[in-house]
């Protein structure tokens, strides 16, 4: 159907953009440095490298998220090729929801590929394969979709350079949360703390996401609370594509 | 300018451009390996030691705490292993607060921040502040009250050292020897009760042979300790009413200084020496 | 005959500029397109032309104003479904292939995948880029963008073909070409709507035009009607006369040796010419009459508007 041949075309283009490669290129050599880094160490090196490992992946599949999302609308108004695909029988949304696949497709890719060397990483030096790696890393792949959708969204209609900074604040303030939570414990009860718990409550809670120290140290974690990210982060994303097909969905392609 | 001189020209500002390469290359690399021997008075990053608290770091890490709190104990113990800098340990406590509070949860910090501060700093009190710390946020881990019952035992405070194998003891999942600690450090400190009744519980509730041996060797050791105390009590006593020492350790219950006397674990005699006074176990308490 | 696409008082401003000023594209525009009618929509630069299709398009919402498309409004899939449209410089995905960039807009019209395969081969070979058929797009000229760019809008096979100044940037050959292919489609049935500011390609090959000046149409009807078939003067190529015999007889326009271009008007003077060429044993090289042209009457009406 029509998304998927968007969703497919866009696949084809930004698994060609060259800032996915030197991007890949760099979080290799992170990953790599993770085994020089453990050397340095004295005491528990797999921790080391287990922490460098999922935060290279995290740090980069973030990266590419927002350097190539961000370029995706934008470069088709800009380039007037969203000019004759909109003059066939495809409707706005078909359109948004296409690039949006075709690049969490390629994100997936790229994510499976350095997880990939990372579990190998970890596999030489402990023997062993932790299956709960793999729920940090798909967490981390959960981030990233909402974060891509969120570089479409601001796509839509601003520059790349803008939009990046954007989506950037935006994964920024999503990890602050309890810096929130701590400002609202602190300021006295009434309308400034209400506007705040507000504030808070739509805010992105990204740390949601986030099980990569608790893995990394071998912590029990409640499964419905995986069960509760997964929906979040879900939901969240399709609250966020909603806005990006509603700006779409009245603009002027001049 | 004829042809050849136009191409010599650019031939020369060439060779021009390729030697200055090399000069500043060549420069570049002396300059460094000069620069690196000079002794630093500070190590690259040292700034860490100027952020206030590590509770408003984790703010500005993003998510990435646990990492940050890696890469900050990788400099540590690169920054306490340069012995240039004088004056490092003023901050051992501060800097591996900062990699508490960033990962609390992470064992290897506490362990070394207190090993530096014991070998190198030499100060137990510091190291037993970094284990407390960790026992702080851990409350489940029975590494570091047992850690730091072991420094305060090598530097001799052997008070300090029995209650820290107290806590130990009582943190579930302690191994056993942390008991057996405990009480040998209770005997050190001379409270022999104490050190009594938890070397019988050890010895009640051991699951092997070995541990009944120590058991019973310490028990003995207690035991033998105890008697001689009472003994050489009783000779001083014997001495002060006297003026001489007595012949033999019957004389004590002769006179009624003591209603019978002593024996060891085994059921055996204390050896006593007429001459010298002295009262001896006889046998050698970790011989049995 | 009912209208293929009509378009009824359309109104569109843009907010311009940091502080938003409201500027008027559009005031009013009116036209009507019938079926299989090669339909010429001429204007100077920046007088609404491509603004106009792209409301028609769906691309711009307008402020005012009817359009329909086969009866259907714009945004309409119905109304999509037969329309083709090549913009102005088209650029297209730089990484695909001439074949797959085709094939991706196929599939967006669900087209089975044999029917696919036929139509990509037939389209290259009728705009002339099969050899260039996997060649990266990114590699294409200007010319053959414009050729692979005309493929794509004939995609779907449409009843309606959108074609904005097609033709600038083709050499002559292509632009001969480009025409004839344009004639050979309204033969085939289709109804196509041409924006231009070259005149004389519209001239050769356009039924009705309507005239768009300042966000109005100001004039709209067949080609025929609009231009008379009056001369409006003679251009004379002629040697060997001494240029003081001419003076009565014309205008001298250039001179290149001893050729004279002489503007004639009055059509008596032509004959008076000839004979005295013929006394004096000069040559006539050329005679031209020149007629009304699209581009005389649109100047005129530039000026006037």
């Amino acid at each position: 159907m029509k998304i998927r041949a968007i969703a497919l075309n866009t696949f084809k283009e930004t698994i060609r953009d060259r800032i996915l490669y030197l991007l890949f290129f760099f979080a290799a050599i992170a990953l790599g440095i993770s085994r020089l880094l453990a050397v340095l160490t004295v005491g528990d090196r797999v921790k080391i490298i287990k922490d460098v490992g999922l935060a290279s992946i995290s740090i980069f599949g973030v990266l590419m998220a927002i350097l190539i999302g961000t370029g995706l609308v934008y470069k088709e108004i800009d380039k007037k090729t969203i000019n004759t695909l909109l003059a066939k029988p495809i409707q706005r949304w078909q359109f948004l929801l296409g690039k949006f696949f075709g690049l969490v497709l390629t994100l997936f890719i790229m994510t499976l590929a350095m997880g990939l060397i990372f579990l190998v990483i970890v596999l030489l030096h402990t023997g062993k394969l932790d299956s709960r790696m793999l729920l940090a890393i798909l967490f981390i792949f959960l981030e990233l979709v909402l974060i891509t959708a969120v570089a479409i969204l601001f796509s839509c209609f601003s520059t790349p350079i803008l939009s990046s900074i954007f989506t950037l604040s935006f994964y920024l303030i999503g990890h602050l949360s309890w810096g929130l939570e701590t400002l609202i414990q602190k300021t006295r009860p009434g309308t400034g703390r209400m506007a705040l718990r507000g504030l808070s409550a739509i805010l992105p809670d990204l740390e949601n996401f986030n099980f990569k120290t608790e893995i990394v140290q071998g912590l029990a974690i409640d499964p419905r609370f995986y069960l509760f990210s997964a929906l979040y982060g879900l939901v969240y994303t399709l609250f966020i594509l909603a806005l990006a097909v509603l700006i779409f969905k009245k603009r002027d392609f001049i | 300018m004829t042809k050849t001189a136009t191409l010599r020209r650019k031939g020369s500002a060439t060779l021009l451009i390729v030697v200055l390469i090399f000069l500043s290359c060549g420069g570049l690399v002396s300059l460094k390996t000069a620069v690196d021997r000079i002794p630093r008075k500070k190590i690259p990053g040292a700034s860490i030691i100027y952020i206030p608290s590590g509770k408003y770091l984790k703010y500005a890490t993003f998510g990435y705490s646990s990492l940050v709190a890696d890469l900050v104990y990788l400099w540590a113990i690169q920054y306490y292993t340069t012995y240039t800098i004088v004056d490092r340990f003023q901050n051992l406590e501060h800097i591996f607060s900062i990699i508490a509070e960033l990962d609390p949860r992470y064992a290897d910090p506490y362990e070394i921040g207190a090993l530096i501060a014991v070998n190198e700093a030499r100060d137990l009190g510091l190291a037993l502040k970094i284990l407390d710390m960790g026992l702080a946020k851990n409350p489940d881990q029975w590494i570091f009250p047992f850690e730091a019952g072991h420094h305060a035992q090598r530097a001799g405070d052997y008070e300090t050292a029995r209650k820290y194998y107290e806590k130990t003891m009582r943190i579930p999942g302690a191994p056993d020897i942390a008991k057996r600690l405990y009480a040998a450090a209770g005997f050190r400190t001379m409270d022999l009760e104490e050190s009594w009744k938890i070397w019988l519980e050890v010895y009640n509730t051991a699951q092997d042979e070995r541990t009944k041996r120590i058991a019973s060797k310490h028990l003995y050791q207690v035991k033998s300790t105890s008697d001689m105390n009472l003994l050489k009590g009783a000779v001083q006593q014997f001495r002060d009413r006297f003026q001489r020492l007595p012949s033999g350790l019957e004389d004590l219950v002769r006179v009624g200084i003591l209603a019978s006397l002593p024996r060891d674990l085994d059921g055996k005699d204390y050896v006593y020496n007429p001459k010298t006074g002295e009262t001896k176990a006889p046998s050698v308490w970790w011989k049995r | 005959m009912a209208a293929v696409l009509e378009i009824e008082n359309l109104f569109k401003s843009f907010k311009v500029g940091f502080i938003p000023k409201k500027r008027e594209i559009l005031k009013g525009v009116s036209l009507s397109v019938a079926a299989g009618e090669i339909f010429g929509y001429l204007g100077p630069n920046g007088a609404g032309k491509t603004t106009t299709l792209k409301c028609v398009l769906g691309l711009i919402f307008p402020d005012r104003g009817k359009i329909e498309i086969f009866g259907h409004p714009p945004l309409s899939a119905k109304g999509k479904e037969h329309l083709g449209y090549l913009p102005e410089n088209p650029y297209f995905y730089d990484y695909l292939t001439a074949a797959e960039f085709l094939d991706f807009y196929a599939r967006l019209f669900g087209l089975r995948k044999k029917d696919k395969e036929d139509k990509i081969a037939t389209l290259l070979r009728l705009v002339g880029m099969e050899k260039a058929r996997d060649l990266q797009l990114r590699k294409f000229s200007r010319g053959m963008l414009q050729r692979v760019g005309l493929a794509q809008a004939l995609i779907n096979d449409p009843a309606l073909l959108f074609l904005d100044e097609p033709l600038g940037g083709l050499d002559p050959l292509g632009r001969k070409e480009l025409r004839d292919v344009i004639v050979r489609l309204k033969q085939e049935g289709k109804t196509i709507f041409l924006c231009s500011h070259i005149l004389q390609d519209i001239e050769m090959i356009c039924d009705r035009v309507a005239i768009i000046v300042g966000g109005r149409v100001i004039s709209q009807g067949a080609l025929q009607s609009l231009i008379s078939e009056r001369v409006l003067f003679t251009e004379v190529t002629l040697s060997g006369i001494d240029p003081a015999d001419l003076i009565d007889l014309g205008e001298p326009v250039s001179t290149l040796g001893d050729r004279i271009l002489l503007k004639v008007v009055q059509e008596d003077n032509i004959e008076n010419l000839m004979a005295l060429v013929h006394e004096r044993r000069g040559r006539i090289h050329s005679l031209v009459p020149r007629t009304e042209t699209l581009e005389d009457i649109f100047v005129e009406m530039v000026r006037q508007g």
